[in-house]
């Protein structure tokens, strides 16, 4: 037995030090050592029997002074009202943020020093753990210890964590679903007398009005339509063009390809395409959008005040040292508005939203603590002890109006670093959970300067509005796993290549960019999710 | 004088000792990993280990070259290091030649720094600047192109383009500190050579195809076969942080790809068998070339 685990162990640090050679990507193994270092919070007087539990938990590296990221308020708030009464002692194994799936890896694979709860938002790594058998099964573990979880998770966001019928993970429940909204230079409308545009044909014109008018006086600079190569920007663009789809269309025809699902075969994509293509060759978009994927360049041009229209993640802009703040302080009498504007054939605005989960916890198949592991995220999903960890203690955190948590702006430091890091502690949510969708979204406007707050809470409405679910197949689509992470890139490559080629090539470039899509995965990914609804329908 | 068995051991053990050192560095690093190469021929599982894991043969090599996007790949790698081999390699030649040449000392120090400095700084970093000098909307270069009334010039997206980019920014970050082991071998030219040549009346550039050139030969000769072995390997950096979506069909490289597939989609087996097919390709070519140039030069690193 001993001989094996250390074979095993062996095997792992040879295969990270061959891919660390190979890849030229250092720092992998280098802090293998980190997890000894962390402390057991409290409960040292638990008898000899006490069991003891390993959480993972995010390094941001942002601990504030007196505590660290294995002993702070939440972690010994953990130990007292979970650990202590359970006679479970509860440590945590840090793992540093930007290297979540990389060490992950490296933990998983040794087998013996893998904290008994890991997580992760990469739903590949999740799909990988699962069909290579990594991962205990927690059907039977839920309904007999977790009956709250079950119940604050719902079936929904459950069905997320499932592979091939079994239950592999728990996924966290989301809060807020709404993915993206548009803005637009409210103060330039105004100075051209334009209203503000409601369908993609009526931006078009707004668009063009912006380009020949430039009323920012940006000397030519002016960007009518800000773009980048991320999501955020394409997205809402995109998909409001696909046409309606039949069930078996948004079944087969979809591809998932990492967490999102992508619309490369559905119909109306060329259109978008199209469009895009159209908008470039006139000049109406973000020249070097191609180079930009992280949109730092997008929100730099609209900081700057060059940029008329633009699409983000829906709050994005309106936190407090955000493009808007900055904006104001670059031109004064800036007015940014969010408005929904991209409309489909239907005359909708249709745009994606996020499935209804976060990250994928999981407990390895070595742990021998699963079913502690269970009862502490019971633990966390009844009474308030979620909202308590979000939120600290009333009167000294937040004060509550209307079921509302309002944090107190005027507390010291030490209270409101209490729970610095309670998005990765509070693992069984992504964001807040107030009881309903309307609150917890008042409570992310409430948390915006207060300037901001109208326009935040208009923009939170649009990216819950028209919006098209993801659509989720009740059995593993072994190709996406595959091909995902590639294709994710090839998909850019058809944006990219597509807008950039001048008009008379489009319909070549088009055919080209699709035909290599495809023969790199994406009929692979095709012709089975074709199989599976064919096999879901029997 | 021959020293027997344990007489020998007795007098130079205190050499032998040191070696310890760089011969486990070896093995260790060098060797040990190499039993991770068992991966290229396994359908690695995560979770059994290496060992635990099933072999496939060479299953993994034809999944591989099935790959429409591998012989892309492949010869980006090599298109991208034959047109370095061909503008990078004679770079740090010329220039040393020309610092040899200067006779102010504080000029030549000053520019031999200047050049290293490039060498010094982080593809991120230079990923940035390279962003701010070629950008097509914001670049430099382009506002100055357009601030006389010209078309901007998509060093960035344009795939041809962007390969004059990328080879520019090799030699700026590279030439600098690719003199030094030039002008050390500079530093062992006989001076009696250029002063009998100054009595013959040979001007500065007889001198330099006569006598300067000659004395380099064998550096270039084993600097080439080197290069010429790393024709198959490529850095990751350069082509990852100065390629971009638009121009991934010459950018991706076998670099890039392996960290796309074994990193990035966790397919282990895929990329063992890329690094592998990687090395061998690469002793071929040091073999090949060391071979060509015993035969034609007489000069030979083995």
């Amino acid at each position: 037995m001993e001989q094996t685990k250390r074979g095993r162990k062996t095997a792992s640090t040879l295969l990270t030090a061959t891919l660390v050679g190979t890849m030229l990507i250092s720092a992998c193994s280098s802090n293998s050592g980190n997890e000894k270092a962390n402390e057991s919070t409290g409960g040292d007087k638990a008898s000899g029997k006490a069991s003891s539990l390993k959480v993972e938990v995010f390094d941001r590296g942002n601990s504030p002074a007196g505590s660290t990221i294995t002993k702070n308020y939440l972690t010994t708030f953990v130990q007292d009202k979970f650990g202590t009464p359970n006679n479970i002692n509860v440590q945590f194994v840090p793992v540093p943020r930007s290297e979540e799936v990389q060490k992950l890896n490296v933990l998983m694979a040794s087998g013996s020093d893998v904290p008994d709860i890991v997580f992760t938002y990469d739903s590949g790594t999740f799909y990988r753990y699962a069909q290579q058998g990594g991962l205990t099964d927690l059907g039977e573990l839920l309904d007999q210890y977790g009956p709250n979880l079950k119940k604050f998770l719902g079936e929904d966001t459950l069905s997320y964590g499932k592979y091939d019928g079994k239950q592999f993970a728990f996924p966290a429940k989301r809060s807020h679903l709404g993915k993206y909204s548009s803005f637009i230079r409210q103060d330039w409308l105004e100075k051209l007398s334009l209203p503000v545009p409601t369908t993609t044909d009526e931006l078009y014109t707004t668009l063009k009005a912006f380009k020949e008018q430039d009323p920012g006086q940006t000397g030519g600079k002016v960007i009518p339509l800000g773009m980048s190569l991320a999501p955020s920007s394409y997205d809402p663009f995109i998909w409001s063009f696909i046409q309606p789809l039949t069930e078996e269309q948004s079944y087969t025809l979809t591809q998932q390809l990492g967490s999102a699902d992508y619309p490369t075969l559905l119909p109306g994509f060329k259109d978008a395409l199209q469009f895009m293509n159209k908008l470039y060759n006139e000049g109406l978009m973000s020249a070097d959008f191609s180079l930009d994927e992280d949109e730092k360049k997008l929100n730099e041009d609209a900081a700057k005040g060059l940029v008329g229209f633009f699409s983000e993640d829906d709050m994005n802009p309106f936190y407090a040292d955000g493009t808007y703040s900055t904006l104001m302080t670059n031109i004064s009498d800036a007015k940014l508005s969010a408005v929904d504007v991209f409309s489909n054939s239907e005359g909708k605005h249709a745009k994606p939203e996020y499935a209804p989960v976060g990250m994928y916890l999981m407990i390895p198949k070595s742990s021998k603590n699963a079913v502690e592991a269970v009862k502490y995220l019971d633990w966390m999903a009844s009474d308030g002890n979620l909202f308590d960890m979000q939120n600290g203690v009333e009167g000294e955190n937040y004060t509550l109006e209307n079921g509302v948590p309002i944090m107190k702006t005027d507390a010291t430091d030490e209270i409101k670093n209490r729970i610095y890091n309670f998005g990765d502690m509070a693992i069984i949510s992504n964001g807040k959970q107030l009881g309903d969708a309307d609150k917890n979204v008042e409570a992310y406007v409430v948390g915006m300067p207060e300037a901001n707050q109208e326009e935040t809470r208009k923009a939170l409405s649009i990216s819950r509005s028209d919006t098209i679910k993801p659509v989720l197949f009740d059995r593993p689509i072994e190709a996406q796993a595959k091909y995902g992470t590639a294709l994710q890139d090839k998909y850019k490559e058809i944006i990219v290549k597509t807008a950039m080629a001048k008009p008379d090539q489009f319909e070549s470039t088009y055919e080209a960019a699709i035909k290599d899509y495809m023969a790199n995965g994406g009929q692979a990914i095709l012709d089975e999710r074709t199989k599976a609804y064919e096999a879901m329908k029997k | 004088m021959v020293l027997k068995g344990t007489a020998y051991l007795r007098r130079y053990w205190q050499l032998y000792a040191l070696l310890i050192l760089p011969v486990s560095y070896f093995i260790i690093f060098k060797y040990g990993p190499m039993y991770g190469i068992l991966i290229a021929f396994k359908d690695f599982n995560f979770f059994q280990g290496i060992n635990g894991s099933e072999w496939i043969g060479f299953d993994g090599f034809k999944e591989v070259f099935a790959m429409p996007d591998f012989f892309k790949v492949l010869r980006n790698t090599l298109m991208l290091n034959f047109l370095d081999l061909i503008v990078s390699f004679p770079a740090p030649l010329f220039l040393a030649i020309m610092l040899y040449e200067l006779k102010i000392v504080w000029f030549k120090k000053l520019s031999q720094t200047i050049l290293y400095i490039p060498h010094f700084i982080s593809w991120v970093i230079i990923g940035g600047i390279v962003y701010q000098v070629f950008g097509t909307q914001s670049g430099m270069i382009n506002n100055i192109l357009m601030s006389f009334g010209l078309d901007a010039i998509p060093f960035l997206t344009d795939k041809k383009d962007w390969l004059i980019t990328y080879l520019v920014v090799g030699v700026w970050q590279s030439a600098g500190w690719g003199t030094i082991i030039y002008l050390a071998a500079l530093t062992g030219i006989n001076r009696e050579l250029f002063e009998a040549a100054d009595v013959d009346g040979a001007g500065r550039l007889r001198k330099i195809f006569s006598i300067t050139l000659p004395s380099l030969k064998p550096t270039i000769v084993t600097l080439l076969i080197i290069n010429l072995g790393h024709m198959i390997a490529i850095g990751f950096e350069r082509p990852y942080i100065i390629g971009n979506t638009a121009v991934r069909d010459y950018a991706d490289v076998l670099s890039t790809f392996v960290y796309r597939i074994g990193i990035e989609s966790g397919q282990y087996t895929i990329a063992t068998v890329v690094g592998l097919f990687q090395a061998i390709v690469g002793l071929v070519f040091v073999l090949g070339a060391n071979y060509t140039s015993k035969k034609l030069a007489d000069q030979s690193i083995i």
